[in-house]
């Protein structure tokens, strides 16, 4: 069962180039069904999860290829299957406009399956494989355009990603050889009698395996690939380079540290304090560049940056509560994100602009891309009533009851990033709805809003961020249960 | 309490019909309904502030521990009342006044918009409603700033938004805190935080109260995050000048009111680090501000560097934690929100009829508006304190109370600040009143006919300016009843 | 005595005698005879693994009448028998697959000779594997150099004649300094069979006399036989060789011959010299410092290189680092990592030049990467099969490089003073690696606008596409089910001592 719903995507995307369609119309139908479909039985599965861990192969000694449904699958699988449909009919329509649709659909579409397969990993081998498999079937996604930028940004997005994996890698072994398994427990399960002295390497190496997957995560100073990664078509932008992809690395980190370090071996350690500074440093860091970039696309990149890092912050504290930030963020990052990309995307569709001085006055002719973008920019500031105040004030009061001085300061960064965040954002609306006096409506003849292929999942989006703005209480109450390992 | 409600999301949804139905034809239909928008929610607030006194209304639960709280008291009665009066003032003098701008629509849409959301910042039960709304003022009032869309107005509409969310956040940040060490975000005169957890956690504590009042401080225009102040002013429509000196101004002050009165507490803060520091900073923005409006040529930017200065004065009331000077300085936000507003709208006045706005370029215009600079003189003799107008009652109040409050220095220090300031008041108002009645011997007048605006115009000057002597003059009643907040937070 | 046990000996003899054979015949009928042979002695190793893992110890065959330690002995565990039938499918895999490039490459007439020479190889391959006795290595190694200068020169032309020379030089070197090594090791302790020379060097070690003497041979053992398999520094003679010759040669040269040599050093620490005292001695620093730079060297010399050739030979010398990264690490898990890593970059190595055949045929023959855009499109096989080819290079799971991999940082692990250089370096290498393959990889699979160059199907290479299918498996084999391997590699190291 749970293999099959990693099989199902993969199969369909290998499918796609292979069947010969009539109609465009068909592969739509097709590739639609089979990605509800596909999400009904995520859904399926993590409602009617069991609790035995499904063994697929064995490796070397006791490394195997086995997947369970924990609470962390639950939030990461369901999130990315709820997201997927949505994003696959906002790709037909943003596709009409770009080549070789099929050989994208393909590798979209697997992709689909590689990112369940991360979230549905019962141990750290697993995790890992899917992660180097997610690296390889997005890479034909990046450099999908084939102009020399794309096929350099792919190159880049490669390298970064495998050398980042390279380093996990070490961690993976020091949990094998250290550990009394290497399947997730939450609390971890290191071996503290094998450890005996060696407590200062483990945390090295931690620093370094945090390091390692941080790189999907684009912590500074491994994050240029991102921006550079957003030369791919809108769909997988948003929805890989601002969710599964991205995200992939925040959950593996997630799993890294309450998982298989666990936080009891790395509470209050320098480790601790060290992945602390690189992930406030990259909060302020991600938003600062932001605010220089003029690129929307790019802009937006930064700003994943940057909010990777919230979740990341989250992680580092180290506590239940943490966590409950750190998941929730990336709950609602996703959502915020995801919804601004599409809009940014839509922009692109319709006009052709990718800068934000071209878009002086747009917002009375694309009124409800725009509006999207309003909703989901004031949450990525995190004004209340929407998604993003709910996560950061989630971050910030587990930063505060943590105690740490170091965390004080974190929250001091969430602000700052905060205030970064108004400015790259807001400057993008008022420009949108308040155009400078000089402005030719003219230029402006004949846009307009996109058909409903793109705009449900916006408004659907927008929909969340304000239910989970105003209704976060479930949401947060699983969360804290699965931070408490009751799921 | 249903009155509450609506009193705080009539005018909200009244302002977004505005904003998204049709351009209409007649302008005449367009005032008639903002007009009668306006009065009505102020029938509205009337009634919330006397029927539904003390009442608690829970709205919804944001999250577990985040309730959107509303409750009226006492401070919610004075500064919702302010604003609402002085919303009407405004809104019906730019009937007249916004003849001239663009996109008049817009303009009240978000007019609306911006008095709701302040009727339910003064009606705030606790910190996180009172944050919420906070956000929601700067968000709704930049367009106000941004108005006619020059550049200039634009950059200043940014820098607005820029510095009030900077502020904002620094409140945030503070608001984390409060709601681990205090356990609660509702307001309670005498403040949330326990003896004992104030013992425990002194430094953190302190260090998390001066950042808020740093935080909310950028609202109130307080040194050093006043930049924004002068450049966004001016750069609004007079009206809308009058509304933002006037009252979202005092949005900044009534945060600090609920900080330290209701949630920190008078007795946690006084004697400490922060209070000298605050006063220090009060002190110096009150000097600064008017230092700089004394050298500023154009005239509604001086206005501007007066608020700076002014609001000053009732943030130095609160700083001293006396009883006599709190009540110095909620007096004084009644009185510089009337007198403000009205000098505003006089400037607004002056430069719809004639379009003049530096005060080099005003001489001889008692010529033309003799009861507008009429007004306008009585309410700078407000400003700078000389009886019988409110300005006087208010400063002899912080006077007082700096005086009595035997802080060492300071007790003394403020009143001469407090009186050099008022120096520099008289000097960069009056020149205006002045040059105005005696353009001097060598300026030729006989150009000059006369050209009174029109009483759409007049009309809420002279209210204000009315309003501005009345509590000059009868002062009692409103003193009596501060002096109920005053027992509960001291 | 069992029949089986007489296999290896005969399968060394069937090799010798059939490159006298091939000598007098055809190329058709020396090719078939080629093919038989080696499928033959597959057969025959495969028997005698069996035999061995079924009674469970190694066991001695003695050639000729006379007993040691006079005669000539050979020694079959389950290690050596692997190896040998591992060497056997490599070598049986990269003739088919270069198979048709040779009529190309040798000149008309010649093509005799090549199998002669590939007979001889094996020849010498698996007597290195299998021989006792320290001179008959020595020989064999000598007979294997030769045979490997002809399979570089058998493809006339100016660079592979350089080549050739070059790696000649090279490796007579080697053998010398190999030759030395026995020379004084005979001088020590008068023995030249492996088993009696280890007793010998254990009493001499625990006696405490002739220590540097000891410590020389040591080193000039290790050093002769590290420059024959290319470890950095002495790599200069790699590029030229297996990156002009013909395909086969090349294949065959750098995942067996180099192998071959490591194997006869493994043999040499275990069997001669004794695992204790060679892990005493600081060589094995020495060689772990030069397998740690040959990672990092290597590698970056084939990020610069512009030849695919080229670069899949740079990647042979930082492969061969990493081999001796393990065998540095002076233990046992570090030992079998570079075992297991022998096997798995035989695998992926021949795979690799195989594949870049394919590839250049397709656009040219030009080894540029200008010119290998969109190669993959070209000729579909060879493009999959080198793209797996280069996720095992990188450690992607599920292909061998991977385990490899995770061998080799388990075993670092383990080592506490090695370990951080070791987990960094391959780190490091890892991107370095992921660098240049994948660069390779997407390079072959950007479209060009028009196509200069035609397609190739399935029909028109049936053979070399089952080749190339079959090296995947092999690949995939190695990299899911390695458990079983691993543990054979393991009880074969414990049946070395």
């Amino acid at each position: 069962m749970i293999m099959l719903v990693i099989l199902i995507p993969v199969l369909t995307g290998v499918l796609v180039p292979l069947i010969p369609f009539k109609k465009r119309s068909h592969m739509e139908l097709f590739l639609e069904t089979m990605v509800i479909l596909n999400s009904l039985l995520v859904w399926y599965l993590l409602m009617n999860r069991s609790e035995s861990i499904f063994t697929l192969a064995n490796f070397t000694g006791n490394l195997s290829i086995s997947f369970k449904v924990d609470g962390m699958s639950i939030v990461f699988g369901g999130l990315v299957s709820a997201l997927w449909p949505f994003a696959t009919l906002y790709a037909f329509e943003y596709m009409t406009k770009e080549e070789h649709e099929k050989v994208f659909f393909m590798f979209y579409t697997m992709t689909y399956g590689v990112t369940l397969g991360i979230s549905l990993a019962a141990n750290l081998l697993t995790m890992y494989f899917f992660y180097e498999l997610l690296t390889l079937v997005t890479v034909p996604l990046v450099m999908h355009t084939l102009t020399r930028e794309a096929i350099l940004a792919s190159r880049k997005y490669l390298y970064y990603s495998l050398g980042g994996a390279a380093f996990a890698f070490i961690g993976l072994i020091f949990v094998i050889i250290y550990g009394s398994t290497t399947n997730f427990v939450l609390g971890g399960v290191l071996d503290l009698q094998k450890i005996g002295d060696r407590t200062d390497i483990l945390l090295l190496i931690y620093v370094i395996a945090f390091m390692g997957f941080g790189v999907k995560a684009a912590i500074c100073p491994f994050n240029s690939w991102l921006p550079d990664a957003g030369v791919a078509p809108t769909p997988v932008t948003a929805l890989l380079h601002a969710v599964a992809v991205v995200k992939s690395g925040a959950f593996a980190i997630i799993r890294l540290t309450y998982y298989s370090f666990g936080t009891e071996f790395l509470k209050g350690t320098w480790a601790q304090n060290v992945v602390m500074a690189i992930v406030m440093f990259t909060i302020v860091y991600g938003c600062s560049r932001a605010v220089k970039e003029t690129h929307i696309k790019r802009r937006l990149a930064y700003s994943t940056i940057s909010n990777l890092s919230y979740i990341l912050f989250g992680v580092t504290l180290m506590t239940p509560l943490g966590m409950v930030g750190a998941l929730s963020h990336l709950i609602f990052h996703a959502v915020m994100k995801i919804s601004s990309f599409f809009c940014a995307g839509a922009i692109m569709h319709q006009t052709d602009r990718h800068y934000v001085h071209e878009l002086d006055g747009m917002g009375y002719k694309m009124p409800a891309v725009f509006g999207v973008f309003t909703v989901s920019a004031l949450a990525l500031m995190g004004v209340p009533g929407l998604a993003g105040f709910v996560s950061k004030w989630n971050l910030a009061s587990a930063a505060v009851d943590n105690g740490n001085c170091l965390a004080y300061g974190g929250i001091a960064c969430l602000l700052i990033s905060a205030l970064l965040t108004a400015i790259y954002m807001l400057t993008i609306v008022v420009r949108a709805f308040f155009p400078g006096k000089d402005f030719d409506a003219g230029s402006l003849e004949g846009v307009k809003d996109p058909n409903w292929k793109m705009l449900l999942p916006l408004f659907v989006f927008t929909f969340f961020i304000i239910l989970f703005g105003l209704r976060s209480a479930p949401v947060v109450e699983f969360l804290s249960d699965v931070a408490a390992g009751i799921y | 309490m249903c009155y509450m409600i609506l009193s705080i999301f009539f005018p909200i949804l009244a302002g977004i019909f505005l904003l998204v139905r049709k351009e209409m034809k007649v302008r005449k239909h367009l005032l008639f309904l903002t007009g009668s928008f306006l009065v009505l929610e102020g029938i509205l607030v009337i009634l919330a502030i006397s029927l539904a006194k003390g009442e608690l209304l829970l709205l919804f639960n944001l999250t577990d521990r985040l309730p959107i709280l509303f409750k009226i008291d006492e401070v919610s009665i004075i500064f919702s009342a302010l604003a609402i009066v002085i919303f009407l003032c405004a809104g019906f003098f730019s009937f007249e006044y916004m003849k001239h701008e663009e996109k008049e629509k817009r303009y009240y849409g978000y007019y609306l918009i911006v008095l709701g959301v302040l009727v339910a910042l003064c009606f705030a039960g606790n910190l996180i409603t009172f944050y919420l709304f906070f956000e929601l003022l700067t968000l709704s009032s930049m367009p106000l700033v941004l108005h006619n869309r020059s550049r200039e107005a634009i950059m200043a509409g940014l820098k607005y938004l820029f510095y009030s969310l900077a502020g904002a956040y620094m409140a945030l940040f503070g608001l984390y805190f409060i709601e681990k060490y205090g356990n609660t975000l509702t307001f309670s005169a005498g403040g949330v935080i326990s003896a004992q957890t104030a013992e425990d956690h002194m430094v953190l504590l302190l260090g998390i109260a001066f950042v808020m009042l740093l935080g909310f401080g950028v609202k109130a225009g307080m040194f050093p995050m006043h930049a924004w102040l002068t450049a966004a002013h001016p750069a609004a429509p007079a009206p809308a000048s009058a509304v933002l000196s006037a009252v979202i101004v005092k949005a900044g002050v009534l945060a600090i009111v609920r900080v330290v009165y209701y949630i920190f507490g008078a007795s946690f803060l006084r004697g400490s680090w922060v209070q000298k520091v605050w006063l220090i900073l009060t002190l110096i923005t009150i000097f600064m501000g008017s230092m700089l409006a004394y050298r500023e040529p154009v005239l509604k930017k001086r206005l501007a560097y007066s608020t700076i200065s002014q609001v000053s004065y009732i943030l130095f009331g609160l700083a001293v934690m006396d009883g006599d000077s709190v009540t110095g300085g909620f007096l004084h936000v009644l009185s510089h929100g009337f007198i403000k507003a009205a000098l505003f709208l006089c400037a607004g006045a002056m430069i719809y009829m004639t379009g003049r706005t530096k005060v080099k370029e005003l001489r001889g215009i008692g010529k033309e508006m003799p009861i507008l600079l009429w007004c306008y003189t009585i309410v700078s003799l407000g400003l700078i304190g000389i009886p019988p107008t409110g300005g006087f009652i208010s400063k002899w109040y912080l006077a007082l109370g700096s005086l009595n409050s035997g802080i060492s220095g300071f007790g003394l220090a403020g009143p001469i600040v407090l009186l050099v300031s008022a120096l520099l008041t008289a000097g960069y108002l009056l020149p205006v009143t002045i040059h105005g009645f005696l353009p001097g011997e060598e300026f030729d007048g006989n150009t000059l006919e006369r050209k009174e605006p029109s009483l759409f115009m007049l009309i809420p000057i002279i209210v204000l300016t009315v309003l501005t002597v009345a509590i000059g003059l009868f002062p009692n009643g409103i003193i009596s009843y501060l002096s109920q907040i005053i027992t509960k937070i001291i | 005595m069992d029949l089986v046990q007489n296999f290896p000996a005969v399968s060394i003899l069937l090799c010798l005698f059939a490159g006298i054979i091939s000598s007098g015949l055809k190329e058709k009928a020396a090719r078939y005879v080629n093919t038989v042979l080696i499928a033959t002695v597959m057969f025959l190793n495969a028997c005698t693994l069996g035999y061995v893992l079924h009674t469970g110890e190694a066991f001695v065959y003695v050639m000729g009448k006379f007993p040691a330690p006079w005669g000539n002995e050979i020694r079959v565990g389950v290690l050596e028998c692997f190896m040998a039938l591992f060497f056997c499918i490599i070598m049986l895999l990269s003739l088919l697959g270069g198979r048709k490039k040779l009529a190309d490459e040798v000149e008309e007439g010649k093509t005799f000779l090549y199998y002669v020479l590939m007979n001889l190889l094996l020849s010498s391959l698996l007597a290195l594997v299998y021989t006792n006795d320290l001179f008959t290595a020595y020989v064999f190694v000598e007979i294997n150099t030769i045979a490997a200068c002809g399979l570089i020169m058998i493809r006339q032309n100016g660079r592979t004649i350089e080549a050739a020379a070059r790696y000649m030089i090279m490796s007579l070197l080697g053998s010398g300094m190999l030759l030395m090594g026995i020379c004084m090791l005979y001088d020590l302790t008068g023995h030249l069979l492996m088993s009696n020379i280890k007793e010998q060097v254990a009493i001499l070690s625990a006696s405490g006399e002739y220590r540097i003497p000891l410590l020389v041979t040591i080193a000039l053992m290790s050093v002769g036989l590290a420059i024959k398999s290319a470890l950095f520094p002495f790599h200069a003679w790699l590029p030229d060789a297996y990156g002009y010759s013909t395909v086969s040669s090349a294949a065959v040269l750098s995942s067996l011959v180099s192998k071959g040599y490591i194997f006869l050093l493994i043999k040499i620490i275990y069997r001669v010299i004794g695992f204790d005292i060679f892990e005493a001695s600081k060589i094995i620093d020495v060689l772990f410092v030069f397998g740690l730079m040959g990672m990092i060297f290597g590698s970056l010399s084939a990020i610069k290189e512009n030849d695919v050739r080229r670069m899949i030979a740079y990647s042979s010398v930082a492969q061969i680092g990493y081999i001796y990264m393990g065998i540095g690490m002076g233990t046992q898990a570090g030992m079998a990592a570079s075992v297991f890593h022998i096997l798995s970059h035989a695998a992926t190595k021949s795979l690799l030049f195989i594949a870049a055949i394919g590839l250049t045929d397709v656009s040219g023959g030009s080894r540029k990467f200008i010119d290998l855009t969109g190669a993959a499109y070209r000729n579909k096989w060879a493009g999959v099969t080198f793209t797996v080819g280069s996720l095992s290079m990188v450690g992607v799971p599920l292909f061998s490089g991977f385990i490899s991999k995770l061998l080799f940082a388990q075993a670092a692990v383990q080592n506490n003073g090695k370990m951080l250089p070791a987990l960094i370096v391959l780190g490091i290498s890892t991107i370095l690696n992921a660098i240049y393959f994948m660069k390779t990889v997407i390079r072959i699979y950007t479209p060009v606008e028009e196509n200069k160059y035609e397609c190739i199907t399935f029909k028109d290479m049936k053979l070399y596409a089952v080749t190339l299918v079959c090296f995947i498996v092999l690949n995939v084999i190695l990299g899911v089910s390695s458990q079983p391997i691993v543990d054979l590699i393991e009880q074969g190291l414990a049946m070395f001592s």
